[in-house]
């Protein structure tokens, strides 16, 4: 019995995840990273609802508001591409799960690419608003406005960064199929800023 | 070369919970993420479509309320779907489904009784 508790598990479990010593039969990581995006939830509904409140400016003098400056087209764009790095995030947890490390490097290099493009289009966005008399203190509803995208910009460069790591870990030889957990928690952080944005998308840009 | 088949006749298969972390269903096929993928795009389609084809009789009825709730309905869609089959709700424990969703009803709940508080869903007030 004493021996099992230091067996290396690096050597006798090579295609499936360390057993875990706990309550619920899920890893402490993997529980953590789910109550940390519940906990999300009521920040960015802190956020979302602010705009609701917020989303006319006071008077005209302060500038234009956010539904008059919007590009839909180009941020249907941005959401698809976002939609798409999830389906890249979980297709990168599928092939960890199998052992295909070459497929795995090449998924996280493509989520981490879509999520930088969907970034880069969020700040051509903030760009030509500004342009437009729309600044972070222009008005009431720009301020929520920059706040809550930009709060959603930040979360997803978080994760592209966290992609990055993983993938540089995976390239050392340091996530093998028994840690897939690893591979699996940033995946649900990403698809996370996706379910986020996709509120984003409907409330703030296309309900009117 | 065996290698490669080995991985290639692997991917059309199910990922079985021995190894898995805390799932009590296989995971799916690849090719079932695909098919997700496709049917979100379609949902992400009909949103644009809105904004598209402004004059759709649906989106005027009742001042608008149609287009709302047309919208809500997508959003909500895909937000599940996403949480379901991309998170693995589906296919983990139950206890995961009730910590994520404790987070979303209390957030929805808070900030709709926040947003009825002040007037937010009367047009004008704010």
């Amino acid at each position: 019995m004493a021996d099992a508790a230091v067996v290396d598990h690096d050597e006798v479990a090579p295609h499936a995840h360390i057993e875990h010593d706990t309550n619920t039969g899920i890893s402490n990581t993997k529980l953590a990273m789910w109550l940390f995006l519940a906990s999300e939830c009521l920040l960015f509904g802190g956020l979302i609802t602010t705009y609701l409140l917020y989303k006319t400016p006071l008077t005209i003098e302060q500038g234009p508001a956010p539904k008059q400056v919007y590009d839909i087209p180009f941020t249907s764009v941005s959401s698809f591409v976002l939609l798409m790095s999830s389906l890249t995030m979980v297709l990168a947890v599928a092939a960890i799960e199998r052992g295909d490390h070459h497929r795995v490097r090449t998924w996280l290099a493509g989520t981490a690419l879509l999520g930088s493009i969907f970034i880069a289009g969020q700040v051509y966005e903030f760009t030509v608003f500004k342009s437009e008399g729309m600044g972070y203190t222009t008005s009431r509803s720009s301020s929520a406005f920059y706040t809550l995208t930009g709060f959603h910009g930040v979360h997803v460069t978080v994760g592209i960064i966290m992609l990055i790591s993983v993938l540089l870990l995976s390239l050392r030889g340091k996530i093998p199929e028994h840690r897939s957990e690893t591979v699996e928690t940033v995946g649900l952080y990403w698809h996370f800023v996706d379910v986020v944005w996709i509120v984003i998308f409907a409330v703030v840009y296309l309900i009117p | 070369m065996m290698e490669t088949q080995s991985v290639e006749s692997d991917r059309s298969k199910v990922i079985s919970t021995g190894f898995l972390d805390g799932a009590r269903r296989n995971y799916p096929r690849e090719v079932e993420y695909v098919v997700v993928a496709i049917g979100l795009a379609i949902i992400t389609g009909l949103e644009i479509a809105t904004y598209a084809a402004p004059g759709f009789p649906l989106w005027h009825w009742d001042d608008k309320v149609g287009l709302v709730m047309f919208l809500l309905l997508l959003m909500a869609v895909k937000f599940w779907t996403v949480a379901y089959f991309f998170m693995h709700l589906r296919f983990d424990k139950p206890i995961l489904t009730r910590a994520f969703y404790t987070g979303v009803l209390l957030a929805l709940g808070v900030y709709v009784a926040v947003l009825a508080m002040l007037h937010g869903f009367i047009a004008g007030q704010h």
